[in-house]
């Protein structure tokens, strides 16, 4: 399934190359990505969609969540 | 006042409570090694022989003191020869704090003389690394550095810093009272899950707790004593979970997994409760997931979240530290016992006995890893320190030596990097000094790390080695016995004289290859005052059993 995952972090150097690489471990392809800081406060958000299998999806954002800059995090299935 | 950034680290790490680093120098961080000059009597020193031993030194210490181990090495080769060690670490949830040297700032993306991106290599093996360019940026990142290491699910974290960093100069102001508010909240269970927990437990009739490395960590070994007590629970072990319930507990039954003992795999499968305890269902474990514990309920404690439902559903999934968990807990259970349930164990177990003494007899005069084990065992009151390697010696230091204090067997479960156990042991016997301490090896992990002879050498550190030399990297000849008929294909392994080395870096030593002289030897080995090296030869083609087979069921575990 296709899912897009909301994630809020510090704007830390290194953030978004850990999050691509627990994709990578998974050979998770990445379909679309947007990320901008937000105003001056060091907030960063990261927006992902990829195709993910529904039976790892809850594991694979748990373990992004375990990145000790990111401060929250969604995820929700891409309705067509 | 103004330091210079290597004395601004030396600072932090005192400010640590570091009394131990591991390392070697280099180009990139010599700045440093003469900031410690100066700090030799505050920080002592180990110069390792390659710094994959720093790393595993920092892991044995670690799992000997609880405290994260510390490695400090330079850029480039320094810091990838560190990378083994460190995903070694990150698989078994070993607190290290690892610095490394880097090229200075202004030369950084150049392909500088060893430069490596050590940030980029580290980052899918480190709960956490950082790069520094300015040397006022050491202080709080030190401090980040040992909280994360520590706190939450322990692992490794990387400091890389330029070279510029370690000259410049700043204030030395160390943060108060740091924290991660993220990590410093482990424990996410509520009330409404404890209960359910207990009312599972309280209605179980055959309950099955699976121990791991989470006990050890949280320093738990008595609150699963008072849980199993309390309800007459059985209890069974992971690899790394040895040690933390005595061997002789009348209701622990043995080790879990692809070399456990045959009881608790086979009846895992007819357990109506499995209570996991900071374990993680690992494939070595649990081997075939879909015939895995049908029938049983899942209460699962473990302290990363992430780890619940990963390979096994949980009924009851408890997000927190295992001490904290199970105080809360064990209230709110019922006085039970489950003698039934207890004995199908005691049942099961008298038929590995009795292939175990087959076996016995077949090999009465010959040497094998299970006797040396056992001996080894029986000799030091079950009560010193193994560091085990990988492989078959490894699984038979699991299941032969008994036992009895916590913290006592280590290795390395989640990489199982064959090296590990001499430099590990390098490690522990610094962090406890008090304890016998042993490295348990094969002829062919011995040889990926036997440089650290030197370290043992210069250090007068009074570590014993026993080394089973089976003339083969067994664990795969085995596997080639097994399920590749027999086609040894390069396993039989050639060997220097392992004593004579030994002697030529001062360490004593002596071969054994015959049954009968075994007990003296080992009554040397161990009473020996000093590094000491005791080599036995065993049988070459010695299997380790009972064996799970990859892709079988836990209940298909075969005896032999
Ligand atoms: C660094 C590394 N390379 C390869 C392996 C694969 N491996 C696992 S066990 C084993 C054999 C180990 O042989 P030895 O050290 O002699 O121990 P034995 O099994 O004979 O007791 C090998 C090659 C490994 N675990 N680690
Ligand atoms: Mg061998």
């Amino acid at each position: 399934m296709k899912y897009t995952v909301d994630i809020v972090t510090e704007n830390k150097p290194g953030v978004l190359y850990r999050i691509a690489g627990l994709l990578t471990k998974r050979k998770i392809n990445i379909e679309r990505i947007n990320a901008y800081t937000v105003k001056n406060n060091g907030i960063s958000k990261i927006f992902f969609t990829a195709e993910i299998e529904d039976r790892i999806v809850d594991t694979l954002v748990k373990q992004i969540y375990k990145i000790i800059e990111v401060i929250e995090i969604k995820y929700h299935k891409v309705s067509h | 006042m103004k330091h210079t950034g290597a004395e601004i680290l030396m600072r932090s790490l005192l400010q640590e409570k570091v009394e131990v680093i591991f390392g070697y120098p280099g180009g990139a961080n010599m700045p440093i090694y003469d900031a410690l000059y100066f700090y030799e009597k505050k920080l002592r020193h180990i110069l390792v022989r390659h710094e994959q031993g720093a790393a595993h030194a920092a892991e044995g210490y670690a799992r000997v003191t609880g405290k994260p181990g510390v490695c400090l090495v330079t850029s480039g080769p320094g810091a990838t020869n560190l990378v083994t060690g460190i995903a070694d670490a990150m698989m078994d949830s070993v607190p290290i704090v690892c610095v490394t040297g880097q090229v200075a700032a202004e030369f950084l993306g150049s392909d500088a003389f060893q430069e490596t991106d050590v940030i980029g290599v580290t980052t899918p093996i480190t709960k956490w690394n950082r790069q520094l360019t300015h040397a006022d940026e050491i202080p709080e990142a030190v401090a980040k550095a040992f909280y994360i290491a520590s706190h939450g699910r322990p692992g490794p974290v990387v400091i890389d810093i330029t070279k510029n960093t370690q000259f410049e100069k700043a204030e030395f102001n160390y943060p108060k009272n740091f924290y991660i508010k993220k990590l410093k909240t482990v424990n996410k269970f509520n009330n409404g899950d404890i209960e359910k927990a207990a009312e599972i437990i309280n209605n179980a009739k055959k309950p099955l707790m699976l121990v791991g490395h989470g006990v050890l960590i949280s320093k738990a070994e008595k609150e699963v004593l008072k849980v199993i007590e309390k309800t007459g629970m059985v209890a069974a072990s992971t690899l790394h979970g040895l040690s933390s319930i005595p061997f002789d507990h009348p209701l622990y039954v043995g080790m879990l997994g692809m070399h456990g003992n045959y009881s608790p795999n086979k009846l895992t499968n007819s357990a109506d409760v499995l209570f996991a305890v900071g374990m993680r269902f690992d494939d070595r474990v649990t081997s075939k997931l879909s015939e895995y514990a049908p029938h049983a309920k899942v209460i699962h404690i473990d302290i990363d979240e992430s780890e619940h439902h990963k390979n096994i559903h949980a009924h009851v999934p408890l997000v927190g530290n295992v001490k904290d968990v199970l105080k809360k807990l064990t209230p709110l259970l019922k006085k039970n016992n489950h003698v039934n349930w207890l004995n199908e164990f005691k049942d099961m177990d008298k038929k590995e006995l009795a292939v175990e003494k087959n076996k016995q007899i077949k090999n009465k005069n010959k040497l094998t890893m299970d006797v040396v084990l056992s001996l080894l065992s029986k000799k030091t009151k079950n009560e010193a320190i193994i560091v085990a390697d990988v492989g078959q010696n490894q699984m038979f230091a699991a299941r032969y030596y008994k036992y009895k204090n916590p913290d006592s067997y280590i290795t390395s479960g989640g990489l199982g990097t064959m090296g590990f156990a001499v430099p590990a042991a390098i490690g522990a016997k610094i962090g406890a000094p008090k304890r016998l301490v042993f490295a348990v090896v094969g002829d062919g992990g011995i040889q990926m790390t036997i440089q650290e002879f030197g370290t043992i050498m210069q250090e007068k550190l009074p570590i014993k080695i026993l080394l089973l030399n089976n003339e083969y990297l067994g664990m795969v000849r085995q596997w080639q016995q097994l399920f590749f008929e027999k086609r040894y294909s390069f396993t039989h392994m050639e060997s220097p004289d392992f004593i004579k080395l030994a002697r030529s870096y001062n360490i004593s030593g002596e071969k054994v290859v015959e049954r009968n002289k075994l007990d003296s030897a080992l009554d040397k080995f161990i009473n020996f005052n000093g590094p000491y090296l005791l080599e036995v030869k065993v049988e070459k083609e010695d299997n380790i059993f009972p064996m799970v087979a990859t892709g079988t069921s836990v209940d298909e575990v075969r005896l032999e």
